[in-house]
């Protein structure tokens, strides 16, 4: 016979280490927070808008604009979604309605092992094979044929803007797809069936069946890659020029330009000494962090919107 | 006049063979009862008359199955085959994402019928034959999910009927309902088979005899025995049907 009020105290023991468990994430969470809009405060009383508004950042002179670096990190983001998204759901919809059983675990294997890579490593790849690639067989060819739109206007650096958003959409392509093909798998073989039953065709059962099934967890997948591509900083520095020149210079996207994630880490350390520049810095990351906080909100509203079509 | 001809019909699933060289011939316009024990292929023989068999990954069939003089493997497509084949299946399973009217109409959009005249007329009639539509004609928007397990099953026949099929296959449609949604299944059963030949699957013995013209009798992938239904329970050939039929196994 157990011991009633040792089980009781056990019991509420465990109950407290939960507690305790959440609680310090809630607190993390807020001291964060804190402190970011603590560091960030000099600048933004100094500043005030032009953090958001100005293009021009020379803390000799004590400029600190932050436009370049936000748009820098919603449009290599926006691409980089735009390209990631039909290709995912395309590899995923292979993955569980055409690929033979034996392929299956290959290509997930990949896609695990596609997501488990080093940012540094895409990053260096990008830098050294990718851009040469690109930079001959792509930016050349179309500075020279449609260079007078203003968008794809040279001269071509080969590191730009539109490598990093090729860069990024290779990083997040195995995040949103590996889940998608999850989501996928999960839609009820007897719906399926049903559907295929009344004389569909697989594209029929896919379109009338499993996506509007798939929707909230596409949704959620593309709502994740979004996060890994506005927060992706190491592999986004090495390939995309840090230049301040996109998008008021030169609109080109073949033109180098530079993310709110690569602006901090690129000139986090001399910032030390100024106090300032240091406080600019930290806006960035507080209005990145923004971002990030609306973002998951606004799925979470889009969620409760979007239920069955 | 035979409505659908099963000739020389084997399946398997990867390696493992689980019918055996079946051959049968169903009438028009009469209800066939296929029974046997647990597992011993009745459900893979009726998915294996509309082609869903195929569907499974790794399952391969053999053999003929000739419906009005055609092959449906060889001389059909497979969504055609389905278009003339309807399913009932054993779970109900209307679509939860889509409303009462387009569970009805689901096969008819995929056939390209959008009129929404012509479509009404067929979602009233299509009910009203399964005897759903004083239930939910006043919320035809509602979702096919929300409805108790026998208007679902109602509704599943119902979508399945929409289409016209020429032969309704049912596996086990009644088993997970309750008594009076499985008696007003099998009243509707008698009413279609005017119009439509009927292949049933059925793990409940009286069952078979009381909605039956004809009776399959499958074991172990086999086809035992093959008759009236009236013949098969009266005067069963085959010592195994015999046993069956009178509940010494399965």
């Amino acid at each position: 016979m157990k011991n009633i009020s040792k089980i009781i105290f056990l019991e509420n023991f465990f109950k407290l280490i939960l507690k305790i468990a959440t609680l310090i994430i809630i607190v993390i969470f807020l001291l964060m927070f804190y402190s970011l809009f603590e560091r960030s405060m000099p600048s933004l009383m100094e500043n005030g808008f032009y953090i958001l508004f100005g293009s021009s950042w020379d803390p000799n002179i004590k400029l600190f604009g932050g436009a370049p670096a936000i748009l820098g990190t919603i449009i290599s983001s926006a691409i980089a979604i735009a390209f990631a998204f039909p290709i995912s759901l395309s590899i995923a919809i292979f993955y569980t309605e055409y690929c033979p059983l034996r392929v299956r675990p290959i290509i997930s294997e990949i896609m695990n092992l596609l997501a488990a890579i080093p940012s540094v490593i895409y990053g260096i790849w990008g830098l050294w094979t990718i851009s040469p690639i690109i930079k001959l067989n792509f930016q050349e060819p179309i500075i020279a044929s449609i260079g007078f739109i203003p968008l794809f206007s040279g001269p071509a650096y080969g590191l730009s803007i539109f490598l990093a958003s090729l860069i990024l959409t290779i990083m997040i392509t195995p995040i949103i797809a590996s889940i998608s093909m999850d989501i996928f798998l999960k839609t009820p073989i007897l719906l399926k069936e049903a559907m295929f039953a009344l004389g569909a065709t697989k594209w029929e059962v896919l379109r009338h069946v499993v996506i509007p099934f798939a929707r909230r967890g596409i949704l959620a997948a593309t709502i994740l890659g979004l996060g890994r591509a506005l927060g992706e900083t190491m592999a986004v520095t090495m390939v995309i020029g840090n230049s301040y020149i996109w998008p008021f210079q030169s609109i080109s996207l073949f033109s180098p330009a530079t993310t709110i994630t690569s602006k901090i880490a690129s000139e986090f350390p001399e910032s030390v000494i100024d106090l300032m520049h240091n406080s600019s810095l930290m806006s960035l990351a507080l209005i990145l962090l923004l971002f990030s906080i609306s973002i998951s909100f606004i799925t979470k509203f889009i969620e409760k919107g979007v239920k069955y079509r | 006049m035979y409505k659908l001809r099963v000739n020389g019909l084997s399946a398997w699933f990867q390696n493992k063979q689980v019918l055996f060289d079946i051959h049968l011939e169903f009438p028009e316009k009469k209800v066939i009862a296929i029974i046997g024990p647990s597992g011993c292929g009745k459900t893979t023989f009726l998915r294996c008359l509309n082609r869903m068999h195929e569907l499974t990954p790794g399952a391969r069939v053999e053999g003929k199955v000739i419906l009005d003089g055609k092959d449906i493997y060889s001389e059909m497509d497979a969504m055609e085959v389905r278009r003339k084949i309807g399913m009932v299946f054993q779970k109900p399973n209307p679509f939860p994402h889509m409303s009462i009217y387009d569970n009805v109409v689901a096969g008819l959009k995929l056939m390209g019928i959008r009129d929404r005249k012509i479509l009404d007329g067929i979602v009233e009639r299509k009910l009203k034959e399964v005897g759903l539509w004083d239930e939910v004609c006043n919320d035809l928007k509602r979702s096919g999910a929300q409805l108790s397990g026998g208007q679902q099953q109602r509704l599943c026949i119902a979508r399945a009927l929409a289409t016209e099929p020429e032969v309704l296959l049912m596996d086990e449609p009644t088993s997970s309902l309750d008594p009076a949604s499985s008696a007003r299944v099998e009243a509707l059963i008698r009413v279609l088979k005017n119009n439509t030949t009927i292949v049933i699957v059925t793990h409940n013995i009286q069952q078979a005899a009381r909605i039956s013209d004809f009776t399959a009798f499958i074991y172990n992938g086999k086809l035992i025995e093959y008759g009236e239904t009236k013949e098969i329970f009266e005067s069963p050939k085959d010592p195994l049907t015999e046993k069956y039929i009178t509940g010494r196994f399965g």
